[in-house]
């Protein structure tokens, strides 16, 4: 009996020139079967791959149970290999399957996307072949062996070459070696299957080498199974419309081949015709976002980019001489980051505009589309139930609703709102949000609920994010925190999050929560967004945030960040350096214990910054405030002798606004410091005074009305006045712009006096003030 | 040029003579006109090739070289801008040494150039007795380069006013420098193939004289951006010191600690961000690769010299001086980076790099 033969394709996932391949080797083998590494549970379902649907789209796979919350995509698009040996099987009449675990096996654990290229990224022998061959990166070393013109056995003699150098020594790790195993058993069979016929196997490249003979060891091959998961409540795959930004490596996370516009116009047009048209497509996505490029700039671009490609032995032009010939004719200053492309990640902080509108040009805006007959994902019918079991039912007028808070009912109702809305489905507005403000309290909400045309088509394109309401909701939330800018972004998304329900947030997060802390330039707005966080941790019990993890590692890192900020604070500070500071402090007193904040190091810096000479005022009174109120180790006369180093007018308001905000009981209860601050007080000039009290009311300003009556008591002792009416001193009948207005232009007339040598005159300025009408 | 050993710095086309030599002869690639070598072996020549036994001069992105290249192939003067220290000098160094053959037709831009440096001046005692003749005339740098198809260096080109700079302009557009004191031929000097100029100039002026946007036009922007990687910015820093520790007598290279100290605070300084990605400020002295160089030579030199072995409180006392330069609110930045981010750190040597930051001082 003759046996067929077993083509094992391996491949770059979103690669052109492997799907050429792909598509050859199956047109010419024409095999019985076409197995292609993917989940294998879609096996059953693979015609709702190819029922018409506008791509890119991509296999949305999800499992969640008590202690697992896995979500990945397998993403396709024309040009995808698996794409295409999906639609050249068919044409053949060859059977295609999918041969790889589905996706919550533990074998992808952490992986979001089944066809990122991470093995090639990591490669210690592909980063010395670039250095070698004088290539960025791997990308670029791809393209220039790969994507140029060739004949196909040349290519697939170089691919299994360049395959066979990556996994030559590597070791791929006991999840790898798992999916191979299953992979080769899915090959045994098929080929005892296939009897004389062929068999096409489609797998990234990496897996190619171990899937050539191991299969052959399997005695009688039995099709597999495909492989469940205990202890998992809800699992399964269903399609999904993607998008060429979400494939783009510059911006998606853990994605494939960056720039998908390029490549499909590699796909559809060939590389001779690619590269020019995206360069002219280029300038003019450029000039649609009024950036100035002139005919010259073209001219030279396409120039430069040609001489690039001659220089590199390419016979058409490659992604990288497109781009670095744009970069090259377009950039005419210096950059402040390096060109995007010759890295992999996110694009550098301060990446020059145009560089940026250029990748985005290369990423192009192709969103895909789900033909009409497919089955509807899930999340459809999840939204229809949860809204259901809530009670809630959109009719085509908006109808207002009140969702109490203080009932669990209530409560779970209110939250499947907002995932509706944090999902941007038409037709859930909230119209007023609960108010904890004393005198009009209301712990409720308001929504405008109506039935809109447009929302079966939002919740299809949200049901990229999970397959319920509530993980969809959640990975949105996720997705807000990797874009975030800053702290106050996260500090809102968290708010968001409370509103959904915070525990729906992995742990995953916490490595994006500690960059965006880490990347906070401004003291002010970390204080702001702390203060947030820490009222969500500490008094969260309406929504159920109190104590939550994720809350506590944002907090642990702003502080951290703080600290750091703190002391950089030079020139001026205000109220926003002292709320921070404040916040810093509170985190440290409510969270100290429960979370790992630095007590010490936090210490170091307050004590820093307290004796530093040229830090701010108030930063100086804030960090004595800071030390007084959670250490002892600060007593009053420490603080009595840094209120007199701070004397000077124009310091000592602002020195005691610090202060006093941070450590408003300590100074209360304190029975000398006011005595000191008197005796600084009193013996200023006029001028002094009038400089020193602005700064002055705003620091007092910081206690309440009576505790202000108590310290105004404690003055009028120091002065033997105590029988003087207290009111007098808080309570002021003229308002206190006036009396100042009043003082100034006492003191000009006296200035004015005296340059008339009419000094004897003021000595009876008390008579003169008390005789004027 | 001759060899001579006693020349302190030669040229680079001296000191790589044979790999020029032996790249000329295996090239047989096409090369631009005027170009002595292709732009094939010019980047071996730059960027190394183990084959030919060509070593790597270079340390950044390969394809800056190639985007350099085809600039000046394509006619376009090529302009090198980064932070000091980058080696932009260099790389404009090797690609004239390996396009030419010759890297000292070069103008110092300083606020003192003017026009007379940049075209042509007289012998004035040949101008009294001759005339305006091409006798008496005294060519510029960049009148040489092209009378005979060469490139021309411009260094530091932004440290001159921008009248004088533009007197740049003719020579890149038209390709040619009028001499009207003279008649005939002589009054236009046509530029031949492979005339080109290479200018560099520091981000730190650029504010100081910015071109104008005539001469921006005529000029391919490349940036040299610091060494990415850690491993490969310690090697070239071990390598060097160590060149330069044996020049002045010390045998010895800096142990790996050491000089994982330097060059982690170098890079964390300059980046204004540490390895694990949290912001900071950066200091204004730019904390160069060959700062760094220049600050482990100072460390061992400091430590074989004055004591038993470098030690990290000598890498504390030589940042000081010969990076920070004693610019207050630099030192106030390194005494914080000190405080919060070295002490945070693991390691015995980086406990007693913390330990030594009372030699700051203020």
């Amino acid at each position: 009996m003759t046996v067929g033969t077993l083509h094992i394709v391996g491949v770059r996932h979103h690669s052109p020139s492997c799907a050429r391949l792909v598509a050859h080797t199956i047109r010419e083998a024409r095999p019985r079967f076409v197995l292609i590494e993917g989940p294998s549970d879609m096996n059953g379902r693979i015609d709702e791959l190819l029922l018409g649907h506008e791509l890119p789209i991509a296999i949305f796979s999800y499992a969640s149970g008590e202690e697992v919350h896995h979500a990945s995509w397998s993403p396709f698009c024309a040009y995808s290999p698996e794409w295409v040996a999906l639609e050249a099987a068919r044409e053949t009449h060859a059977e295609s399957l999918f041969m790889d675990l589905p996706a919550w096996h533990e074998a992808f654990a952490e992986v979001e996307n089944r066809y990122s290229d991470r093995h090639s990224r990591a490669s210690d022998r592909m980063r010395l072949l670039c250095e070698r061959l004088g290539i960025d990166d791997t990308d670029a070393l791809w393209d220039h062996l790969f994507e140029q013109p060739l004949a196909m056995n040349a290519l697939a003699e170089r691919l299994t070459t360049y395959f066979r150098e990556l996994r030559e020594g590597d070791d791929p790790g006991e999840r790898d070696r798992e999916r191979e195993r299953y992979m080769n058993r899915w090959i045994a069979w098929a080929m005892r299957e296939a009897g004389d016929q062929d068999v096409v196997v489609v797998c990234g490249g990496y897996h190619a080498p171990a899937l050539e003979s191991a299969w052959r060891a399997i005695d009688d091959p039995q099709r597999p199974e495909t492989p469940t998961r205990r202890g998992l409540a809800r699992l399964g795959s269903y399609l999904v419309p993607y998008s060429f930004h979400r494939l783009d490596s510059f911006v998606g996370y853990e994605s494939g081949m960056p720039s998908p516009e390029f490549y499909q116009r590699v796909w559809e047009r060939g590389a001779d015709e690619a590269g020019e048209t995206m360069l002219f497509d280029t300038i003019q996505h450029l000039r649609r976002k009024r950036q100035r490029v002139s005919p010259a700039d073209a001219i030279a671009a396409l120039t430069l980019a040609s001489g690039l490609k001659t220089l590199r032995g390419h016979a058409e032009l490659a992604r990288i001489d497109v781009l670095d010939g744009l970069a090259a004719a377009i950039v005419k200053d210096a950059l402040d980051a390096p060109l995007p492309w010759n890295r992999r990640g996110r694009l550098a902080g301060g990446t020059d505009p145009m560089l940026v509108e250029m990748v985005s040009a290369f990423c192009g805006e192709r969103v895909g589309k789900l033909a009409r007959d497919t089955p509807r994902p899930p999340l459809v019918a999840d939204v229809e139930e949860q809204l259901e079991r809530s009670k809630i039912t959109p009719n085509r007028v908006a109808a207002q609703v009140e969702v109490p808070l203080v009932d669990p009912a209530g409560l779970e109702r209110s939250r499947v709102l907002h995932r509706l809305r944090v999902l941007g489905i038409p037709g859930f507005a909230l119209t007023r949000k609960p108010s904890l403000a004393r005198a009009e309290t209301q712990l409720s909400e308001q929504w405008s609920i109506s039935a809109q045309l447009d929302a079966e088509s939002a919740l299809i394109e949200a049901s990229a994010y999970g397959a319920t309401l509530e993980d969809a909701a959640a990975a949105r939330l996720e997705e807000g925190i990797r874009n975030a800018a800053g702290l106050r972004d996260l500090a809102e998304i968290l708010g968001e999050a409370a509103l959904v329900g915070i525990t729906t947030l992995t742990d995953r997060l916490f490595t994006e929560v500690r960059r965006v802390a880490g990347i906070e330039p401004s003291f002010g707005e970390l204080g702001g967004a702390l203060g947030k966080l820490l009222a969500l941790y500490n008094h969260g019990l309406l929504l159920g945030t109190t104590g939550a993890a994720i809350l506590g590692e944002t907090i642990e890192a702003a502080f951290g960040r703080g600290l750091w900020l703190f002391e950089g604070i030079g020139g001026s500070a205000g109220a926003a350096e002292v709320d921070g500071a404040l916040a810093l402090r509170d985190a440290l007193r409510l969270g100290g214990a429960k979370l790992a904040l630095d007590g010490p190091r936090a210490e170091a810096v307050m004590r820093r910054r307290s004796a530093d000479p040229a830090a701010p005022p108030t930063v100086r009174g804030a960090a004595l405030g800071f030390l007084w109120s959670t250490r002892a180790e600060v007593d009053e006369a420490q603080a009595a002798a840094a209120v007199r180093g701070n004397a000077r007018p124009e310091l000592l308001g602002d020195f005691l606004t610090g202060l006093f905000a941070l450590a408003r009981e300590e100074v209360r209860h304190s029975a000398t410091l006011l005595g000191v601050i008197d005796d600084v007080v009193v013996p200023m000039t006029r001028d002094d005074f009038l400089i020193a009290i602005p700064s002055l009311r705003l620091a007092f300003s910081y206690f309440p009305p009576r505790e202000k009556e108590q310290i105004a008591k404690k003055v009028l002792t120091l002065h033997d006045a105590t029988g003087a009416d207290i009111r007098s001193l808080t309570k002021l009948t003229v308002d206190p712009g006036v009396t100042m207005a009043g003082m100034r232009i006492d003191a000009a007339a006296e200035a004015l006096a005296q340059s008339y040598g009419l000094r004897d005159a003021l000595d009876g300025r008390d008579g003169l003030v008390k005789e004027s009408p | 040029m001759k060899r001579d050993a006693t020349i302190q710095r030669p040229p680079a086309e001296v000191t790589y003579e044979a790999e020029l030599v032996k790249l000329a002869k295996g090239d047989e690639a096409p090369r631009p006109p005027g170009w002595r070598l292709s732009p094939r072996a010019v980047r071996s020549f730059i960027l190394g090739d183990e084959k030919a036994g060509v070593r790597r001069k270079f340390v950044g992105n390969p394809s800056l070289v190639d985007r350099a290249m085809v600039a000046l192939a394509t006619n376009r003067g090529l302009i090198l801008v980064g932070e000091p220290g980058t080696a932009k000098s260099l790389l404009s160094e090797l690609l004239a040494a390996a396009i030419s053959g010759c890297s000292t037709r070069t103008i110092q831009g300083s606020a003192g150039t003017t026009e007379d440096h940049i075209k042509y001046s007289w012998n004035y005692a040949l101008l009294l007795a001759e005339g305006p003749t091409t006798r008496a005339l005294v060519p510029s740098p960049l009148y040489q380069a092209m009378k005979e198809g060469a490139v021309v260096r411009f260094e530091e080109v932004t440290r001159c006013p921008l009248e004088v700079q533009d007197s740049l302009l003719a020579a890149l557009s038209d390709r040619v420098l009028a001499v009207p004191e003279l008649d005939g031929e002589a009054s236009m000097m046509f530029a031949k193939d492979g005339f080109n100029v290479i200018a560099t100039a520091n981000t730190r002026d650029l504010g100081v004289n910015e071109m104008s946007a005539a001469l921006k036009r005529r000029f391919n922007f490349e940036t040299v951006f610091p060494i990415p990687d850690m491993q490969t910015e310690i090697a070239l820093v071990r390598e060097e010191s160590t060149r330069a520790l044996v020049r002045s007598g010390v045998s010895k290279p800096l142990p790996d600690d050491i000089l994982e100290l330097l060059v982690t605070t170098f890079r964390e300084l300059r980046a204004g961000e540490t390895a694990d990605g949290q912001a900071m400020e950066r200091l204004s002295t730019a904390m160069s690769t060959a700062e760094a160089v220049s600050v482990a030579h100072a460390v061992g030199v400091r430590g074989f010299f004055l004591g038993d072995a470098p030690t990290a409180s000598d890498v504390v006392e030589c940042l000081v001086g010969a990076a920070v330069k004693s610019n207050d609110e630099d030192l106030k930045r390194l005494r914080r980076y000190f405080e919060q981010r070295v002490s945070r750190r693991e390691g015995s040597h980086w406990k007693a790099y913390y330990e030594a930051r009372h030699k700051i001082p203020g």
